[in-house]
């Protein structure tokens, strides 16, 4: 990596913290101005860095990291050495994992959808790779809130994506103009392209479909009381087993339904629609109780004893529920 | 997205040459650091507010760009990206563009930027040079004071959203207070924080409730998306606006920590449109107010029209309240400042995707 025109020298050094942190030096620059360091092809604007003077060479670092995938190049002149990361180890392309609600019946005010990645994705285009299609294959337009911040976990391994809620909630304009995103008794099916990239700019490995057929709108609060709860056994670590009535929203339930006082593990099966709690310890001879959050959301956003568009909304009003509890004995 | 209100500009610059070093006073000394960097405004004395989203906390840093009129007033940089890429040495794919706002001291613009689009993306900030390039604004040895968010929502994958990704979601400062729009970890989510600078410890967020027209309920945990100062009268209020689109106005009298207040619902400019900035300018005697849409345009609206405005109470069919002017050739529009009286500079998407940064005539 070395580039020698008239008595300039320019030479690439990789020190102690590794390729990323590579540094070009310099030797013969009739002014270290002259050194310029590039990404890529462009010759117009330089990269940030540092110059500093050691004895007779002109050291340049970079201000950022050196990343994989882009070629840079120290110029002085007509004097131009490239530089290139080793390419990281082909790893596993990135794919979704799963999109909840599992069901493949969904409600026509159904509020969103989880999307699980593999690993983390890119973000800043997101809703670009989204598209709700008809069973005609056409597009919905605008289906969902298309928010400035996309609603990723901290990992960006899951993104929420929300149903426009001028779409989904009663009188509004929208709803009675164009209709809601979803049609009563039809397949739509959501697709997501493998133009989305993951955060290393990689495709995704295949694209995701998820067909649905669209059943009648949800607009009951939760019941608890026509939940069926499975007692475990005396003395075992069997698991707590509860059968909702309806799919309940699967990133809520794991953390809003609890056993009071009693750490465990959480499994959230049949599309949602049952939940199983594994205790740490074995169970005893006595009453327990499940407690579930008044935050608790069906797949319509329905709280206990709330719908999701019902009108609490006289100014300063404000809606609260307590936690419901629900005993239960081990057999 | 400086939000300095429209007549107090002058007083503060005046204000500020006779304190000078008031703004900086208790400030320290170093390198702060960074998660991210998203919403900026400008406070007095080329002082910039950075909000760090990812850590729900805001930086003051002294920028020591405080002489007015050496900056550029036509500005044209074709490509943004691919010049940030350049100067942070990435690919133009790997910037995101997150904020920008104009120095009103020095008529500077300021970007900050993202660099890479994962997790892992480093934050920089960066300002345009002359009339088309960029650099980047050294962070490593900058008078600063940092103030974490009281009651900032949790990092957290366990409910519907990550609801730190809208800890800030826009600034303004405004007579010695920063206001910071965002989420806090409340019952009622959404607030607007009133935050005395040089900051303190110990401040209680304001917990903003609003009436939401168009959905006929309250939606007190949709955080205002972009608002600003601006005067009604001889009162400051503050225009806010949420997603889907009612416009909203508080007085900053009624913002106090601890307080819950219900703004007025002065507009519903429709639905399935995401507000994206907003400003405020003076022209020919008006205060006018310019708001960049994602799917409705810039829209011009003079606050004449604010102030005789009815409240909105009622559910309301799409479009109700102040007139506006949707302004025909401002297209593409993601960001907007006032670079200074007479010009704006704006962020436009054109058609194929890129990035243009230009001035154009408030209109």
């Amino acid at each position: 990596m070395r580039g020698a025109g008239q008595s300039v020298t320019l030479r690439w050094v990789v020190g102690p913290q590794g390729p990323s942190r590579a540094s070009v030096e310099a030797s013969g620059l009739p002014d270290p101005q002259q050194l310029k360091v590039f990404a890529g092809e462009q010759r117009e604007t330089a990269m940030a860095g540092s110059v500093r003077q050691i004895g007779k060479h002109t050291v340049f670092e970079p201000r950022f990291p050196l990343l994989p995938g882009t070629t840079y190049y120290a110029v002085c002149g007509t004097v131009s050495v490239r530089f290139r990361l080793p390419s990281p180890a082909p790893s596993v392309p990135t794919r979704v994992v799963q999109v909840y609600p599992r069901a493949s019946t969904l409600p026509l005010n159904l509020l969103k959808f989880y999307v699980h990645f593999s690993a983390p994705m890119s973000r800043g285009d997101s809703y670009q790779h989204i598209r709700l299609l008809r069973a005609d294959g056409t597009p919905v337009d605008l289906p969902f809130l298309e928010l400035a911040e996309e609603l990723w976990s901290p990992e960006q391994t899951r993104l929420t994506l929300l149903f426009d809620p001028g779409r989904i909630k009663r009188g509004v304009k929208p709803l009675e103009d164009i209709g809601g995103a979803l049609e009563m008794g039809k397949h739509f099916t959501l697709e997501l392209a493998t133009t989305w990239q993951d955060s290393h700019g990689k495709p995704l490995a295949a694209p995701f479909r998820k067909r649905f057929l669209v059943t009648e709108a949800d607009r009951t609060p939760i019941e608890p009381s026509r939940w069926r709860i499975i007692p475990p056994q005396i003395g075992t670590r069997e698991p707590l087993v509860v059968h909702f009535n309806e799919p309940l929203d699967h990133a809520l339930a794991q953390r809003l339904l609890t056993v009071e006082k009693i750490s465990g593990t959480v499994a959230l099966e049949d599309s949602e629609r049952r939940w199983r709690f594994t205790p740490q310890k074995h169970w005893q001879r006595r009453r327990y109780f499940l407690v579930a959050s008044p935050l608790l959301e069906d797949l319509a956003g329905n709280n206990i004893g709330k719908a999701f568009d019902v009108d609490t909304s006289r100014p300063s009003q404000t809606f609260r529920s307590a936690p419901v509890h629900l005993p239960f004995s081990p057999r | 997205m400086n939000r300095f209100m429209i007549g107090a500009t002058l007083t503060l610059m005046v204000a500020s040459s006779a304190h000078a070093g008031k703004a900086t006073a208790g400030m320290r000394v170093g390198a702060p650091s960074f998660r991210s960097m998203g919403s900026l405004t400008f406070g007095p004395e080329g002082v910039l507010f950075i909000a760090d989203t990812k850590a729900a906390s805001i930086i003051a840093v002294s920028t020591d760009d405080t002489k007015p009129g050496k900056a550029a007033t036509a500005l044209k940089i074709a490509g943004l990206e691919k010049k940030i890429a350049g100067l942070l040495g990435a690919e133009p794919a790997q910037i995101l563009v997150e904020d920008m706002a104009v120095n009103p001291v020095s008529g500077n613009v300021y970007l900050s930027v993202s660099r890479g689009r994962g997790p892992e993306a480093t934050p920089a900030l960066v300002r345009v040079k002359g009339e088309s390039e960029v650099e980047l604004v050294a962070l490593e040895k900058v008078h600063f004071s940092e103030l974490a968010l009281p009651a900032a929502p949790a990092e957290s994958t366990a409910g519907r959203s990550n609801p730190r990704l809208e800890s800030i979601t826009d600034l303004a400062y405004q007579d010695g207070r920063l206001l910071v729009a965002g989420l806090s970890n409340e019952e009622f989510a959404a607030t607007l924080r009133s935050i005395p600078f040089p900051f303190k410890d110990g401040v209680n967020p304001t917990s903003v409730e609003i009436y939401h027209g168009a959905h006929g309920r309250f939606e007190t945990r949709a955080p205002i998306r972009t608002f600003v100062p601006f005067m009604i009268g001889k009162e400051a209020h503050v225009l806010a606006a949420y997603t889907c689109t009612p416009l909203v106005q508080f007085p900053l009298s009624a913002i106090k920590p601890g307080a819950k207040i219900q703004g007025k619902t002065i507009a519903e400019l429709g639905n399935r449109n995401r507000p994206l900035d907003i400003i405020s300018y003076q022209k020919d005697g008006h205060v006018n107010l310019l708001m960049a849409n994602s799917a409705r345009g810039v829209m011009k609206i003079v606050t004449e029209s604010i102030e005789k405005a009815e409240s909105i109470t009622a559910p309301v069919p799409d479009k109700k309240g102040v007139g506006y002017e949707t302004l025909a050739d401002w297209t593409g529009i993601d960001q907007l400042d006032k670079l200074n009286n007479k010009t704006a500079v704006v962020l436009r998407r054109d058609e194929g995707g890129a990035l243009t940064l230009e001035t154009r005539p408030l209109p």
